[in-house]
């Protein structure tokens, strides 16, 4: 393979890897859905969803961005990793928040908790699209 | 969504927590069913152990 080809194909796998990244952020598993890892997809859009579901349903609170405070950003943050949950989130939980209770409390971290576990898939799905096979 | 989530126990709600976590874990960082199964029961529970260690240290605290 002479070195054009070689960089065309490096170029393809990055494009290919930020295409998964970016498909796997908005809908948790579309990245691997899309890289055909069939089991992982589903795995993740089960465990995920039903993670940002559940913190809904709890009337946990959802950050938004633009927060003055850093606690709020870093919530924004996590929070954003949920994807299309994120921007669904008022559609979800047509009810509102209630963080005054434990659980409404608790379903903030539990849909803060499935962005962030979504990020991790997006790494994972941005590597295979590289073709870089993590462990 | 309320249905399924809504009337959750704070105690169901860590084990369902807990579930989905270590089961994502699994699948990041393991191979094979087995070693998959293996992994899950194992994060499990040790979540679980952690959270019902952690709520026995501190309940001398809510009284």
């Amino acid at each position: 393979m002479d070195e054009t080809m070689k960089t065309e194909a490096v170029k393809t796998n990055q494009m290919m890897g930020a295409i998964a990244a970016i498909a796997g952020w908005l809908v948790p598993g579309l990245g691997h859905l899309m890289l055909r890892r069939w089991s992982k997809a589903a795995v993740y859009f089960l465990c995920i969803g039903g993670l940002a579901c559940a913190g809904l349903a709890m009337r946990g609170g959802v950050f938004s961005a633009g927060a003055e405070d850093l606690f709020d950003r870093l919530g924004f943050f996590a929070d954003f990793g949920a994807g299309v949950f994120y921007f669904l989130a008022h559609q979800i939980q047509a009810a509102g928040p209630d963080v005054a209770h434990a659980t409404g409390d608790y379903g903030t971290r539990l849909f803060a908790a499935a962005g962030m576990l979504n990020f991790l898939t997006v790494l994972e799905a941005y590597d295979i699209g590289r073709g870089v096979e993590p462990r | 969504m309320n249905f399924l989530f809504g009337k959750l126990t704070h105690f169901e709600a860590m084990l369902f927590f807990a579930l989905v976590v270590s089961l994502t874990f699994a699948f990041l960082s393991k191979r094979g069913a087995a070693e998959r199964a293996k992994y899950t029961l194992w994060a499990f529970l040790a979540f679980l152990l952690v959270a019902i260690g952690i709520g026995w240290l501190m309940y001398p605290f809510s009284q």
